[in-house]
């Protein structure tokens, strides 16, 4: 990428970066301390997941994509079964759908929060930091004790759940989410007051609605935009026709925005969580699955907390998936960061980019490949995804 | 809805594909012609019709001689996917980029993972695959098998890291 003017002075910025704790490389051009070009490379987290699935039956390659991302796990394993589901014509309960449900949107908070507290430390905002993980701690501890797990809860199986949400925990979740509502509260109060937090976000990384469109922008970062794509409302899948969210729109574009559509989405997840586990559908937990799923291919799409995930699974009739191709909400929503921090200044980037909130573990699934002593390649012997939590 | 949006981009797009099929009710996916890829790309990105959500690499192995590169386009519920089949040794593809310019990432990775060429991409760099990794081999080509899952029994895969 060419700079805007003859010396152009090139900024490498990680892999080890400043937003985030999680490795990609960027390069910007400055003009000064005006970024005048960006662009990026992946990769060093690389777990050849893809191509890993191709050699696993089709459950065990699920447990794999869950793995592609520690903060959003569920999402993607819900987001393979439901596709793998179509394919074998084989659809979970309705009790199934609603448990997957609750988890979905729990993840989201937990997702959310995650980000409030790292965005906010980017911010310079330490406090909130401190104050939205120890929050989060409650819906990890929910998520631990439904689960067993705080990430990778591995609560789906082919054609439905493992766990059933009983009244105990449904008191635990309801609890909690009181607790959780009274702090989003607080937590919308700082950032639409607090001034200096609002000189560090507010005008910063605007995108607006022409360019988020143009740029194929997703989830939390399209809508603060004012672009309506929620999947949860567009295309829904499990219980959302009967239990709907409402789409939360912003209309500046900035951080700032991105902050409040975010913090509004919570007190939609808390919403909905408490109907759905108010109206439980009764019944089984799993549907027999097969096997072998029939041929075909199938796109499975789901809102996961940082925008559409994507799904191409295709089976040629056999014990494995032939392929699986994961396309993450992060890889969609770089590209507002290599656009949108150009006329930035230098110390605006780490706000931009923690504003999409950048997912690197998504990214980085294909193919982790190390090269042994001898030079030869040879395939990561850590089978398992550092987790973000 | 969702069949009103598709029938839109089905009329922008008109008799540009070659064939077209509904493998799903939100589906329609389209075969195109290499060279008609951007023929077919620009109705759509010109009349803003949803975005460009993925392009999805498929080797159809060796023996077929095929791999296909999939433009998914999602507008809402509706999925409208353009097939591009291209010979597995000389796989050239044109770039959409000029099209649409946040197709650089989606194109540096189905370049590096299936060798497909897009032709006139702005980026040719690799996007996730180190330096180092040699030319001309492409990790998701159904002939590539990593050589240490290549020396070890599937079972071993299962047994964890190894000492």
């Amino acid at each position: 990428m060419t700079g805007a003017t003859k010396e152009k002075f090139v900024i490498p910025i990680g892999p080890q970066h400043p937003a985030l704790k999680e490795p990609a490389h960027f390069e910007f051009s400055v003009d000064g301390e005006t970024v005048t070009s960006a662009s990026v490379r992946f990769g060093y987290v690389h777990r050849g997941l893809e191509k890993g699935a191709e050699s696993r039956n089709w459950a065990q390659a699920m447990y794999l994509l869950e793995r592609i991302c520690g903060i959003c796990s569920h999402a993607h394993s819900t987001a393979y079964a439901l596709g793998v589901e179509k394919l074998a014509k084989v659809p979970a309960p309705p009790r199934a759908q609603a448990i997957r449900q609750v988890l979905l949107e729990l993840e989201r908070i937990h997702s959310h929060m995650l980000w409030v507290g790292v965005a906010a430390h980017e911010a310079g905002f330490e406090t909130l930091f401190m104050y939205s993980w120890r929050d989060r701690e409650t819906v990890m501890d929910i998520l631990e004790s439904f689960t067993g797990n705080r990430v990778n809860y591995s609560a789906n199986v082919l054609g439905g759940v493992k766990y059933d949400l009983g009244e105990a925990q449904a008191g635990a979740i309801r609890q909690g989410l009181d607790y959780l509502e009274e702090r989003l509260h607080y937590y919308m109060k700082i950032v639409t007051s607090d001034e200096s937090f609002l000189r560090r976000t507010r005008g910063v990384g605007t995108m607006t609605a022409a360019q988020a469109e143009e740029l194929g922008a997703i989830g939390p970062t399209a809508r603060a935009s004012g672009v309506a794509r929620d999947l949860r409302v567009d295309a829904p899948y499990l219980l959302y026709e009967q239990f709907p969210v409402t789409i939360v729109l912003g209309t500046t574009g900035d951080l700032q925005t991105r902050f409040v559509v975010r913090i509004q989405e919570l007190f939609e997840s808390v919403r909905m969580i408490r109907n759905l586990i108010a109206h439980l559908p009764e019944g089984e937990l799993t549907a027999r699955f097969p096997r072998r799923i029939p041929e075909g291919e199938t796109i499975s799409r789901i809102e996961a907390p940082r925008g559409g995930l994507f799904y191409f699974i295709k089976s040629d009739g056999g014990e494995n998936p032939a392929r699986v191709k994961v396309r993450t909400p992060s890889l969609r929503n770089f590209m507002s960061v290599l656009v949108g921090s150009v006329g930035h200044q230098l110390a605006d980037v780490p706000m931009i980019l923690s504003g999409i909130d950048p997912c690197f573990s998504c990214n980085d699934r294909m193919t982790v490949v190390r090269r042994g002593r001898d030079g030869a390649i040879s395939e990561g012997k850590d089978p398992l995804p550092r987790s973000r939590s | 809805m969702t069949e009103t949006l598709l029938a839109q981009a089905v009329g922008l797009i008109g008799d540009k594909a070659a064939s077209q099929s509904a493998p799903e009710p939100n589906r329609i996916d389209l075969v195109v012609e290499p060279g008609r890829l951007l023929e077919c790309v620009e109705p759509l990105a010109r009349a803003r019709w949803g975005y460009l959500s993925a392009i999805t690499g498929l080797d159809h192995g060796a023996e077929s001689g095929r791999l296909e590169v999939l433009y998914h386009f999602c507008n809402r519920a509706a999925v409208v996917t353009l097939r591009v089949t291209l010979p597995r040794e000389k796989p050239v593809v044109p770039s959409v980029c000029a099209l649409i310019p946040s197709a650089t990432l989606f194109e540096r990775e189905v370049m590096e993972m299936f060798g497909v060429v897009c032709d006139g991409t702005p980026d040719p760099r690799r996007l996730f695959l180190p330096d180092d990794w040699p030319d001309g081999v492409y990790p998701l080509r159904k002939d590539f098998v990593p050589p240490a899952a290549a020396a070890a029994p599937a079972s071993d895969a299962q047994k964890g890291p190894q000492p």
